[in-house]
Formats: C-alpha cells, sequence, structure tokens
C-alpha cells in the first residue's frame, strides 16, 4: 500500500478507466531498483502485465537464475557467464565441431550439447528431436536478444526450464487444451473430434516449442514472458485463442492433415491480436495472478 | 350428265301442279342440297330460275343454307355480269335477302356488293336501276358496317340516279321515272337514316356543284323536306357513324326503324318517338288509366281480365280470355261474340299480336312467374269479371296456345263476317282461308300467292326469330327490361302503334283490325277528348279529316269489295279518309302489283280484293285520284310536299283505275284481241308491273322488319306486365304478411301480459319464500348461538373439572408431603432421643472432667516458680538474634535490587545482540545467497569447464587412437615379415607391444602424466587442491589411484583399447603359445624374486581391472575384457608367467620395489 501511494495516487483509476502499462514501467523500475531483488514479486509483475521490452533481457535473465538477485554480484556473475561462453565456444572451435561459418543458432546447439554432455561423436550426426525443439526456441531467442552471450544463456536457461520445471505439466497441456476449448467452444471442438484432428494438432509446436516459429517474435515474447515467469498454462489459451480466431477456417476444413497443415502455418498478422486475447482468457480462466504474493 | 339430266327432270317435275310430287321434288333437292356441297347443283338451280322464274325454285333458293350462299352469290354475281340476266339475277337476290338468310353478313364480303354497285352507277335500264337501287336499300340495313367501303359508291349512286329523275335520258318513259324517283327517294331516307352526317357532306359537296345545282332543287331538296333533322348531324361524327360498334347493337329491324324514325313523310315516318308519338299516346293513354283505375292487377293485355268500363277493353278482355280457355270453353265467348257483334268486331290487331308473338316459347317466361300470375288470375277470377275462365292456367299457357287458338278465335270471328260483311260473300272464305293460314303453316296451301309463300316461310322464320331472340334478344332485353318497365306506359303504346301499321306478318290477319286499330284509337281518344288536338298536331295538315276517319271504321270491310259498285258509295265517304291514311294506301297496290306480277292464281285477284284493308286502299286511292282530278288546282298546292312516293301511289292509283276501266269496258274475247295489238303498251305494262313488284317486295321487308320489331317489343311489354303482376302479388303476400302480422302481435301483447301476472306470481312466490329463508335462517342463527352457548358452558365445566382434578392432585401431593413429613418428624424425634442420651452422658463425663481440671490446677500452681529467669534470658537471646536476622534481611534486599537491575541491563543488552545476530544471520543469508549466486555461476562455469576438457580428451585420445592404429599397423606389418625369427626377437616383440597395450600405464604413465599435465592442471587442481604434484607417485601406486581417476582414463582406455584390441589379442594370444617352454625357463630363473611381486601385481591388476570392468561395461568395445578378464579374477599360471615376463623384461622393476619398499 505504501508503496503504491508513493508511485502515483493515479495509478488505482487508470486500470479502472481502461489504461493499461501506464504505471507499468514504473512499478517495474521500483521493483528492479531493489537490491537483492524479489524474484516472487518479479514472478508475479510478469505474469500480470507485459514486461517493457528494454527490461525484458534482465527480467528473464534473474527470473531464469542466469543473474543472482543482487546487483552486486551481476557484473561478477555475468563476466562468468561469459567466460563460460567464450571457454565452451572455443572448446569447440577447437575440437571443430563449429567453425565460423557455422549458423549462430547451431553453435548454440553445440554448445548446450557440450555443457549438457551429450554432443555428438561428429557434427555430422543426425539431429535428435528435441535438437530440433532447441533449435526452434534458439531461432527466435535469436531474434529477440542481441547479445550473443546472453542469448545463448537465455536459450539454454528457457531450455532447462522447459525440461525440468515443465517436465511434469508439459504432457498435460494437451488435455487442459481440450477442456478449455470445450468451455469455449464446443462445436469446434466436436468438429475437430469428428474430423479426427484432436489427436493431430501440431502439439509439438504448441507446448514443446512454446509456439517458438508459431508466432512472431514481437508477440512471442510476451507469452514467454509468462512462461519464464513461471506459468506454461498460458500456451494452452494461445492455442484455444489460435482455433477459436480461425474457427471459421477450421470448420471448413474437414480432413485432420487440412487442419493440422493450416494451424501450422497460420497468418501472421493478428497474432497480437491471439496473444492479447489468450492473455485475456488465461487471466479470465485462471484468475489474475495476485500483485504482491 | 345423267345426274345433270335428272336433275333436269326433277325442276321439270317442280312445276307440276300436283302438290304431293311438289313436295317430294323440294324434299330431294333439300336432301342433294344438304348432302353436296358443290356448287353445280345450285348453279343449276339458278339457271333454272331465270328461265322460268320458277316459284318453287325460288323457295329453294332462298332457303339455301349456308355453304351454298357462297356458290349462289357467286352465280348471281356471275349473272349480273350479263346483261340479259341482270334483272332477275336482282330480283333473285331481292328475294333471297328479303328472308335475311343467316349468312347475310357475307354479303358485304361478297363480290357480288361491288358488282352491284357497278351495275347501279353503269346500267341505263330504269327497271334494272329501280329493282337495283330497291335490293340495295334492303340489303342496307343488313350490312350497315360495310357502309365504310362502299359509302362513296353508294352516294355516287344516290347523286347518278337523282340526277336521272330530272335529265331524263330520252329513251326512258315518264312512268318508269316514277317508279325509278320512288326508289330514289328511299334510298334518300335510307341514307340519310344511316350516314346522316357522310350523306349530308356528300350533299353539300355534290350539289354545290353548279351542274348539279339543278337536280338538287328539283328533286333533292323536295326529298329534303320530308325528313327531320337527324339527331346525328348533332351528336355525332362521320367516323362515329360508321363505327361498327354503332351497328353491332342493332338488328336489322332497328336500323330500318331508324331510318323511319327520322321522316317526316306519313308513308315512311314511324311514330316512336315521343313527339311524333305523343298523340297516339295520349289518345292510348286514357284507356291504361281506365284500365288502371278499374283494377291495380291489370298490365298489357292481361288487364282485359278485369272488369273493364269500355266496351272496347272488354271486348279485348274476351278475346284475350279466348286464347286461356281450353277449347271446349270456346263457345260461351263465341256466342258472345255473336250475340255482341260490334264488339267481336272490336278485336285489336294488340290483342292478336300479342298472342302470336314470339315471347310464346316457354323460355321466355321464367316459371316463378307463373304462380303469381295464376294467383292474380285467382284474385281477379274472384272479383267476378265476366270471364269464368278456369283462373288456375299460367300465364305460359295461353301463350303458347295463343297460336294454336288465335284460328280457333277467329272461326266464331268468321262466324260473324255475315254481319260485318253481307255484301261481300266472296270474302268470306277469304277470310275463311286466311284464318286457317297460320293454322296449318306447315302446309302451303297457296303454292301460287306471294301472300301464302310468306306466311308459310313464317314458322320457319319465327323459329329463327325465336331462337335468334332467345339468345341474342333475351340478354338484350333483360338488360333493357328495368328500362323498359319504367317506360311501360309508352313500351306499351310501342306494340300499339306498329300494329296500328299495316306491315305486321300477319297481315291477312290483322287486316280485319286495322281499322279496329283506328277506330279504337279514336275512340279512346274520344273517351278522353284530347284526341282532336294531337291528331292535328301528329297530321297537321289532315287535321280537319280525322272525326271522318274516327267515324267510318267499319267502312273498310264494307267497302272491301272494290269492285263492286257499293264499294263506290263507301268511296265517297272515305275519300278523305283514305288519304289521311297513307300507311295502309301503300301496300295494297304493291300487293296487288305483286300478286299480278307473277303467275297470279286464279283466285289471288280475289284474295286481294277481299282484304277489307287492301279494298279500302284501292279505295282510298280511287277516291284520291278522283279528288285529284276534282280538285284539280286544289292539288297544285302539294306539290312541294307529295312525295316521290306519293307520286308513284297517285301513278299507281290511275294505273289501277286504267286497268280496271279497261277491264270493264272490255269484254273477255276483245280483251285477248287487243292484248296483240297492243304488245309494246304490254310490255310497258309489264314492266311497270315489275317495277310495282319491286316496290311492294320492300316494302313488305319493311313491314316484316316492322313485324319484327313489334314481337321483341310486346314480349318486353309482356314481361312488364308479369312483373307487375308479380309485384301486384307480392303486395298481396306483404298484406296478408302484414295482417299476420297483426295477428301474431295481439298474441304477443296477450302472452306479455300472461308472462307479466306469471311474472308476478312468481315475484310474490319469491318474496314469500324469501322471508321463510329469513325466519329459517333467524331461527338458525338462534340455535347457532345456543349451541355456542352450550358450548362455552361445556368448556367451562371441562376447565372446572380440569382444575379440580388439578386440585385433586395438589391434595393428593399434599397428603403424601405431610406423610413424608409425619414420617421424618418420626425420625427427627428418634435422633433427638438418642442424643438426649448422649447429652446426659456428655454432661456426666464434663463434670467428671471438671473435678480432675481442678486437681491438676492445684498441682501447676505448687510448681511455676522456678522457671522464670530462665525464660527471660532466652528472650533477650532471641531479640537480639532478630535484629541481627533483620540487618541480614536488609543487605539481602538491597542485593537483590541491584542483581535485577544488573539483569535487566543485560537482557537489553540481549536484546539488542539477539537482533544484531539476526541482523547477521540475515546479512550472513543474503551473503550466502549472492556467495551461492555467484558460486553456482561458477560452479556451472566449472562444469562446463569439465565437459570442455571432457571433450578435449575425447578428441585427443580419438587422436592417439588414430595415431596408435596407425604405428600398430606399421608393427604388425613388420611382425609379420619377421615371424620367422627366434624367440628373443618375439619377447622383444612382446616388450615392445605390450607396455603398449597393457601395462602401459605402469611404467609408461609417467611419461603421458607429463604429456597430459599442462591441460590437467586446471581440472585436477580445482578438484583435488594440491594433489597435482605427486603425479608420479600417485600413478606409480596402483593400489591409490581413485575412481574419479579411473573414469578418467576410462575414456582413454576405451580409445586405446578399443583401437587396439583387433591387434592386441593376436599378441596376447600369441604370447602364451610362445611362452610355453621360454616361461618355463623365466619362472624358473625369476620365481623367487617375481613370488611376492607376482602377487602383489595380480592384486593391483585386479582391482584395475575391476575399476575398469565398471566403466567397460558401458563401452561398445567390450572385446577389452576378455584379455584382462582371464588376468584379473583369475590369476592364472599364464598370466603370472606373463606378469612375471613383464617384470623380467621391465628394467624399472627394483624402481617399483623400492618405491614400494
Amino acid at each position: 500500500m505504501t508503496e503504491d501511494s508513493q508511485r502515483n495516487f493515479r495509478s488505482v483509476y487508470y486500470e479502472k478507466v481502461g489504461f493499461r502499462g501506464v504505471e507499468e514501467k514504473k512499478s517495474l523500475e521500483i521493483l528492479l531498483k531493489d537490491d537483492r531483488l524479489d524474484i516472487e514479486k518479479l514472478c508475479t509483475f510478469s505474469q500480470r502485465f507485459p514486461l517493457p521490452s528494454m527490461y525484458r533481457a534482465l527480467v528473464w535473465k534473474v527470473l531464469l537464475g542466469i543473474l543472482p538477485p543482487h546487483h552486486e554480484s551481476h557484473a561478477q556473475v555475468m563476466m562468468y557467464r561469459k567466460e563460460q561462453y567464450c571457454d565452451v565456444l572455443h572448446a569447440l572451435e577447437v575440437v571443430r565441431f563449429v567453425s565460423d561459418a557455422t549458423p549462430q543458432v547451431e553453435v548454440y546447439l553445440r554448445m548446450y550439447q557440450l555443457e549438457s554432455g551429450k554432443l555428438p561423436r561428429s557434427p555430422s550426426f543426425p539431429l535428435e528431436p528435441e535438437d530440433e525443439v532447441f533449435l526452434a526456441i534458439a531461432k527466435a531467442v535469436e531474434e529477440m536478444v542481441e547479445d550473443s552471450v546472453d542469448c545463448y544463456w537465455i536459450i539454454r536457461s528457457f531450455v532447462n526450464q522447459l525440461n525440468n520445471k515443465y517436465r511434469e505439466s508439459l504432457p498435460q497441456l494437451p488435455k487442459a487444451f481440450e477442456q478449455y476449448l470445450n468451455l469455449e467452444d464446443s462445436r469446434l471442438l466436436s468438429h475437430l473430434k469428428t474430423c479426427s484432428a484432436l489427436s493431430r494438432l501440431p502439439y509439438d509446436l504448441w507446448f514443446k516449442r512454446c509456439f517458438a516459429g508459431c508466432l512472431p517474435e514481437s508477440s512471442l515474447q510476451r507469452v514467454w514472458d509468462k512462461v519464464v515467469s513461471g506459468s506454461c498454462k498460458i500456451l494452452v489459451f494461445v492455442a484455444v485463442e489460435i482455433l477459436l480466431t480461425f474457427k471459421i477456417k477450421v470448420m471448413a476444413l474437414n480432413s485432420a492433415e487440412k487442419i493440422t497443415k493450416f494451424l501450422e502455418n497460420i497468418p501472421q498478422d493478428s497474432s497480437d491480436a491471439i496473444v492479447s486475447k489468450a492473455i485475456d482468457l488465461w487471466h479470465k480462466h485462471c484468475g489474475t495472478p495476485v500483485h504482491s504474493a | 350428265m345423267a345426274q345433270q339430266a335428272n336433275i333436269g327432270e326433277l325442276l321439270s317435275m317442280l312445276d307440276s301442279p300436283l302438290l304431293s310430287v311438289r313436295d317430294d321434288v323440294t324434299a330431294v333437292f333439300k336432301e342433294n342440297l344438304s348432302s353436296d356441297r358443290g356448287p353445280m347443283l345450285v348453279n343449276t338451280l339458278v339457271d333454272y330460275y331465270l328461265e322460268t322464274n320458277s316459284q318453287p325454285v325460288l323457295h329453294i333458293l332462298t332457303t339455301l343454307q349456308e355453304p351454298h350462299d357462297k356458290h349462289l352469290l357467286d352465280k348471281m354475281n356471275e349473272c349480273m355480269g350479263r346483261a340479259a340476266s341482270r334483272l332477275p339475277a336482282l330480283s333473285l337476290l331481292g328475294h333471297v335477302i328479303r328472308l335475311q338468310p343467316p349468312w347475310k353478313h357475307k354479303l358485304s364480303q361478297a363480290p357480288l356488293l361491288p358488282s352491284l354497285l357497278k351495275c347501279l352507277k353503269m346500267d341505263t335500264d330504269v327497271i334494272v336501276l329501280t329493282t337495283g337501287v330497291l335490293v340495295l336499300i334492303t340489303m342496307l340495313p343488313m350490312i350497315p358496317q360495310s357502309g365504310k367501303q362502299h359509302l362513296h359508291d353508294f352516294f355516287d349512286i344516290f347523286g347518278r340516279l337523282s340526277s336521272w329523275c330530272l335529265k331524263k335520258p330520252g329513251h326512258v318513259t315518264e312512268i318508269y321515272l316514277v317508279h325509278l324517283h320512288a326508289s330514289v327517294y328511299a334510298l334518300f331516307h335510307r341514307l340519310y337514316g344511316m350516314y346522316p352526317c357522310n350523306f349530308v357532306s356528300f350533299l353539300r359537296s355534290h350539289y354545290s356543284m353548279k351542274e348539279n345545282l339543278d337536280t338538287f332543287e328539283e328533286v333533292v331538296r323536295p326529298m329534303m323536306e320530308h325528313v327531320r333533322i337527324h339527331p346525328e348531324l348533332v351528336t355525332g361524327s362521320k367516323d362515329h357513324e360508321l363505327d361498327p360498334r354503332r351497328w353491332k347493337r342493332l338488328e336489322t329491324h332497328d336500323v330500318v326503324i331508324e331510318c323511319a324514325k327520322i321522316s317526316l313523310d306519313p308513308a315512311e315516318a314511324s311514330y316512336e318517338d315521343g313527339d311524333s308519338v305523343s298523340p297516339q299516346v295520349s289518345a292510348r293513354f286514357p284507356h291504361r288509366a281506365a284500365d288502371v283505375a278499374a283494377s291495380p292487377y291489370v298490365d298489357t293485355q292481361n288487364s282485359c281480365g278485369s272488369a273493364t268500363s269500355t266496351p272496347y277493353s272488354s271486348s279485348r278482355l274476351m278475346l284475350l280470355n279466348m286464347p286461356g280457355q281450353p277449347p271446349q270453353t270456346l263457345s260461351p265467348p263465341a256466342t258472345r261474340l255473336l250475340t255482341e257483334p260490334p264488339q267481336a268486331a272490336l278485336w285489336s290487331p294488340s290483342t292478336v299480336c300479342g298472342m302470336t308473338t314470339p315471347p310464346t316459347s316457354p323460355g321466355n317466361v321464367p316459371p316463378e312467374l307463373s304462380h303469381p300470375y295464376s294467383k292474380v288470375f285467382g284474385t281477379t277470377g274472384g272479383k267476378g269479371t265476366p270471364l269464368g275462365t278456369p283462373a288456375t292456367s299460367p300465364p305460359p299457357a295461353p301463350l303458347c296456345h295463343s297460336d294454336d287458338y288465335v284460328p280457333i278465335s277467329l272461326r266464331p270471328a268468321t262466324a260473324t263476317p255475315p254481319k260485318k260483311e253481307e255484301k261481300t260473300d266472296s270474302a268470306r272464305p277469304c277470310l275463311h282461308r286466311q284464318h286457317h293460314l297460320p293454322n296449318d303453316r306447315g302446309l302451303e296451301e297457296l303454292p301460287g300467292s306471294k301472300g301464302s309463300v310468306t306466311l308459310s316461310d313464317l314458322p320457319g322464320f319465327l323459329g329463327d326469330l325465336a331462337s335468334e331472340e332467345d339468345s341474342i334478344e333475351k340478354a338484350k332485353e333483360e338488360a333493357a327490361i328495368s328500362k323498359e318497365l319504367s317506360e311501360i306506359t309508352t313500351a306499351e303504346t310501342e306494340p300499339l302503334v306498329p300494329r296500328g301499321g299495316f306491315d305486321s306478318p300477319f297481315y291477312q290477319d290483322n287486316l280485319p283490325g286495322c281499322p279496329r286499330k283506328n277506330h279504337s284509337a279514336t275512340s279512346g281518344a274520344q273517351g278522353a277528348s284530347v284526341n282532336p288536338e294531337p291528331l292535328n298536331s301528329s297530321l297537321d295538315k289532315l287535321g280537319p279529316d280525322t272525326p271522318k276517319q274516327a267515324f267510318t271504321p267499319i267502312d273498310p270491310p264494307c267497302g272491301g269489295t272494290a269492285e263492286s259498285p257499293a264499294g263506290h258509295r263507301e268511296r265517297q265517304t272515305s275519300l278523305e279518309t283514305s288519304i289521311l291514311t297513307p300507311s295502309p294506301c301503300k301496300i295494297p297496290p304493291q300487293r296487288g302489283v305483286g300478286f299480278g306480277s307473277g303467275q297470279p292464281p286464279p283466285y289471288d285477284h280475289l284474295f286481294e280484293v277481299a282484304l277489307p284493308k287492301t279494298a279500302h286502299h284501292f279505295v282510298s286511292k280511287k277516291t284520291k285520284e278522283l279528288l285529284k282530278k276534282a280538285k284539280g288546282n286544289a292539288e297544285e298546292d302539294y306539290p312541294p310536299s307529295t312525295s316521290p312516293a306519293e307520286v308513284l301511289d297517285r301513278l299507281v292509283q290511275q294505273g289501277a283505275d286504267a286497268h280496271s276501266k279497261e277491264l270493264s269496258k272490255l269484254s273477255l274475247p276483245s280483251k285477248s284481241v287487243d292484248w296483240t295489238h297492243f304488245g309494246d303498251e304490254i310490255r310497258a305494262l309489264r314492266n311497270q308491273l315489275l317495277l310495282l313488284h319491286n316496290q311492294l317486295l320492300y316494302e313488305r321487308f319493311k313491314r316484316q322488319q316492322h313485324a319484327l320489331r313489334n314481337r321483341r317489343l310486346l314480349r318486353k311489354a309482356v314481361k312488364a306486365a308479369a312483373l307487375e303482376e308479380h309485384n301486384a302479388a307480392m303486395k298481396d303476400q306483404l298484406k296478408l304478411q302484414e295482417k299476420d302480422i297483426q295477428i301474431w302481435k295481439v298474441s304477443v301483447q296477450k302472452e306479455q301480459a300472461r308472462c307479466s301476472w306469471l311474472r308476478e306470481q312468481r315475484d310474490a312466490m319469491v318474496a314469500q319464500l324469501h322471508s321463510q329463508i329469513r325466519q329459517l335462517q333467524h331461527d338458525r342463527e338462534e340455535f347457532y348461538n345456543q349451541s355456542q352457548e352450550l358450548q362455552t358452558k361445556l368448556e367451562d365445566c371441562r376447565n372446572m373439572i380440569a382444575e379440580l382434578r388439578l386440585e385433586l392432585k395438589k391434595a393428593n401431593s399434599k397428603v403424601c408431603h405431610t406423610e413424608l413429613l409425619l414420617s421424618q418428624v418420626s425420625q427427627k424425634l428418634s435422633n433427638s432421643e438418642s442424643v438426649q442420651q448422649q447429652m446426659e452422658f456428655l454432661n456426666r463425663q464434663l463434670l467428671v472432667l471438671g473435678e480432675v481440671n481442678e486437681l491438676y490446677l492445684e498441682q501447676l500452681q505448687s510448681k511455676h516458680s522456678d522457671t522464670t529467669k530462665e525464660v527471660e534470658m532466652m528472650k533477650a537471646a532471641c531479640r537480639k538474634e532478630l535484629e541481627k536476622n533483620r540487618s541480614h534481611v536488609l543487605q539481602q534486599n538491597q542485593r537483590l535490587d541491584t542483581s535485577q537491575k544488573r539483569i535487566l541491563e543485560l537482557e537489553s543488552h540481549l536484546a539488542k545482540k539477539d537482533h544484531l545476530l539476526l541482523e547477521q544471520k540475515k546479512y550472513l543469508e543474503d551473503v550466502k545467497v549472492q556467495a551461492r549466486g555467484q558460486l553456482q555461476a561458477a560452479e556451472s562455469r566449472y562444469e562446463a569447464q569439465k565437459r570442455i576438457t571432457q571433450v578435449f580428451e575425447l578428441e585427443i585420445l580419438d587422436l592417439y587412437g588414430r595415431l596408435e592404429k596407425d604405428g600398430l599397423l606399421k608393427k604388425l606389418e613388420e611382425e609379420k615379415a619377421e615371424a620367422a625369427e627366434a624367440a628373443e626377437e618375439r619377447l622383444a616383440c612382446c616388450k615392445d607391444g605390450c607396455p603398449d597395450s597393457v601395462t602401459g600405464h605402469n611404467e609408461e604413465s609417467s611419461g603421458y602424466n607429463g604429456e597430459t599435465k599442462p591441460p590437467r592442471p586446471g581440472g585436477g587442481s580445482a578438484s583435488r587442491g594440491g594433489g597435482g604434484g605427486s603425479g608420479g607417485g600417485e600413478l606409480s601406486t596402483p593400489e591409490k589411484p581413485p575412481s574419479q581417476r579411473a573414469g578418467l582414463f576410462s575414456s582413454r582406455w576405451e580409445t586405446a583399447m578399443g583401437g587396439s584390441a583387433t591387434s592386441i589379442p593376436t599378441t596376447v594370444g600369441s604370447l602364451p603359445s610362445s611362452k610355453s617352454f621360454l616361461g618355463m625357463k623365466a619362472r624358473e630363473l625369476f620365481r623367487n624374486k617375481s613370488e611376492s611381486q607376482c602377487d602383489e601385481d595380480g592384486v593391483t591388476i585386479s582391482s584395475l581391472s575391476e575399476t575398469l570392468k565398471t566403466e567397460l561395461g558401458r563401452d561398445p568395445g567390450a572385446e577389452a575384457k576378455t584379455p584382462l578378464n582371464p588376468d584379473g579374477p583369475h590369476p592364472s599360471p599364464p598370466n603370472l608367467d606373463s606378469v612375471g615376463q613383464l617384470h623380467i623384461m621391465d628394467y624399472n622393476e627394483t624402481h617399483h620395489e623400492h618405491s614400494e619398499g
């Protein structure tokens, strides 16, 4: 309360009138000013509001544990990270796994493989499916973050989070998707069922890759804000919203192949709206996270 | 041809005198015509007719049916082309069209019409022209709409012929011109009547030319004096009068009457219009008024049924009754007629017409009308009218029968002539005959006579008319009937007017009635005393003569005998009359001529004469002529007003006069002689006759048209009458119903009275019952109240009972309580008794103890004085001690206070310290977290480094593997080359190979370590600290190596073993075999030394192999086990040998042992 009154006494009304994000940047700055950053608060904030892009990388790094909560150690830790990055990169160069010509995304992949001890014997070995996921995510993050060290670390941490934190919940998402789609539009669901397309929807694309490659990065980062801050359920709502948005086209299609094909290549122009609606939907169904939980 | 001949025969047979033969032949012809559609038969017939002028053929031709009309017209057209046959063809055409065949509308399209017109324009023969003009005039009303095409032809013909009348081309005789003039006059009337606007414009244009001016002055202008202004000239236009729609509404006879209406010529004029008719209407009206006054039920001819005030109407009534009566009832009226001859003679044409009108067809009269009619008759009968007819017969019946009864009614009438026409005996049979005629219509009793022919055709014609009228006229009539009814008075007069005229088809029948009509008109006029003026107005010039006419009704029959001298007497009297009544005056001459033209049958002449009307006209004409002669100049006043028709009349009169004179002069034989002398004259006379015949036929045609119209109008009148009767009947019914209503009203009033009485009674009853009910209710309430009271009482009683019960309970409980108390009291009593006993016992003890006490007191007083000093000392000591203790306590208290303060201070310190500690802890935690963060980063770095080193090592091993592989391959090649060499060489070979392969780590690991150290320190120092320096010792003591190290090396091992696996087994395998005898010697040599060494080595090797085994278990290069396993778990002799061998071979063995030691 005291914090709020310090910020701006009008802030309460902005939201009532419908302005969003007016005070968000300011409140985020206040949050970031704390020494020993409060990770919980940052999580809540990130779930509740869209992150300003200038702070996004910082917040992500903090949330993903790349940076410690203390400002003091930031520089040192970041130096470590950078050295590690350089070492690994150097090692890869030494063993001739990467060269200057290797695409950056693959470099990231090799680095990740090396660090997780899964480096294949030869760079020419075929890629595993999880490597494909990594590549997709890496490609998306590469668009979002400029610095390659940050980029690598964010990718690495993000993928690790997916593999560790969400290991249990990711397989449940298709069921949740079906449930929420039934709530929102049971007709569409029944259509999908009659087409037997329900089981063949691009769940890998949606949930394993977190829509990397499906949505443009500008929209995707808003989704990932939520994912990074610890809620993978948002993915379900994005998927539901995609179906609702393209309901007419999907209803027009009758075969599972066509539906899957269409959903894998949805038009990009309405993605911002989709994400906004999906977030609203998420808030509607799962409730707005309490500000200072 | 045979057929042709046959036809010729038949034709000749047609003229046979035998009636039956003639009928048969006619029937044959008709049959042929109906079966044959070709033109041949018609042509033949026409030819034959033109040749012989045969009447039967004419009859056949005039009744030709539809498909043959074209042939007939074509044939006639063809004949018209030839000058010789033109006249007969024209006359045939005249005959045909006068009968108005059903195909008459085709005439306008037929080529005959143009050729007729052409003929009229070109021909110069007056007879042909006159005949043609008459035919044209006859034809015009039938084809009015065709006027459009030929209008100018008509006008041209008129122009030509009118100029002819004046210019008189040389060879034309005056007499003919009179005829021509008359026909032109008729044409003028027709054209003016039908196409006034066009005609007037034609006249204007035609006679504006100078050369025609004379003609106009002389011919046309007098004609114009005989016509009124045509209304169409005002309202119509040239186009309008040619409009087919205008003509569609009009029947042929309508057109004729239309034309007659505009004529001022008394001979032509029709008096239908209000102004011209008014005198007669007014003349008639009094009758109507009288009739109406006499009985309200009367209408038209039914009015006769009423009791009439005038003898005239009564006579009518009687005649009327006759048709309604069954035949057997005929006699009384007949006798009445006999007894009242004047009245019998008074039977008016109207009645006859009424009876013979086409409405006789039952279909015309709605059947529902019959009953009202019968009712009407019933009422009239009840009134006691003279007619004793069974009034129940419906009106259609009399109408139906009328045709049959007319002759019957006439038969009694024929009985009267003896009285009427005593002088004319010859007339009687004639009359008789004629009265029979309608009866025997189907038969041709008068084959020769035209009149008979027309009469015989009449039924057919009537049939046509009936059927036509049934279809067309009826529709028209029904539409017009309301209008007609509104004009009922005039409508009623209408039938009378044509009747007064002369051209009804029942001309012969009517003839006797005609004068009657006049008489009735005049008598009616007298009765009304209005007639002189109207009559004067209608016949203005001849006004003064009307009274005379009025007084000569009976004359015509008397004067019917024209040839008898008696006629002359009458002639004198009826001189003026005949002039005054021009309408009949025209016909008789024509008729006469007409009969004369053909082959007049012997009795025909008599027949003509016998007709009273005709005779009368003959007489009148003659008198007129005489008058003319007598008056001389007097007649000069007339010319401007005399019409060409009058001129013609006079001419005919003159001719007839001359003829009769001639006849009377000449005896029959001499006459025949004279005929030859006067051939030319005869021809002229013949022609004249022909012309007259034509004229006559034309007039007859006109008459027929009038008759048609009469019938139609009469039927309307009959219908109107029927409706009026119906109205009357309805009124009667209405009255009856009103009476009923009255009765019902009275009964309703009665019923109402009864009803009110009943209602009152009921009200009284109801009131009584109400009072009873009220009383009963009151009673009931009282009872109710009583019961309430009783109930309350009951309640009270119950309460009381309850209370009493309660009291009872209380009493009971009280009793119980008291009993309990009693028992308690008794117990207490017993207790108190026992206590008293105790007390007594205790009192005794007290007494005893008191005594004892006194005893002890005495003892004490004796001992007390010794102990007081000691006590005081003790007290002092105690006091001192107490003070001491008190001070001590004070001290203690002070100490306590200070210590408490101290405690408080310490506690605050402690709290501060705790807080500090907490902060410290927090900070520590913070720092810890911070450090952990950093540490994590560092650890991750370390992990990464570890991974990196692994990768590097992997890489290096890989590379080494490759190198060694290459080296081994080379050595193998060498080995193979020296395979045949000695055992030493083999051993040497083993010494080279084995250190590399199996025991490389023992000896050359130092070398390795040295090599691999540069990259390792980072990783090794990080994990193990300062263990880096003792690499050699570490490696030299195989028992020590940590699993980690083994793990580190394992990969190297793997690669090394994997790489050498293929080559080593062969060398290893070859060793024991080669050792077999070499080993024996070596064992002997080094046994003592190698005994312990061997054991140790076995242990180290086994331990090594065991660690390796765990690592190698996962590795693909599991083959490495096979060479190692035999060494490890089972230290078999060959292995020992090999180890021994190794040690033997190893130059550093001593160094090993030293280090161990």
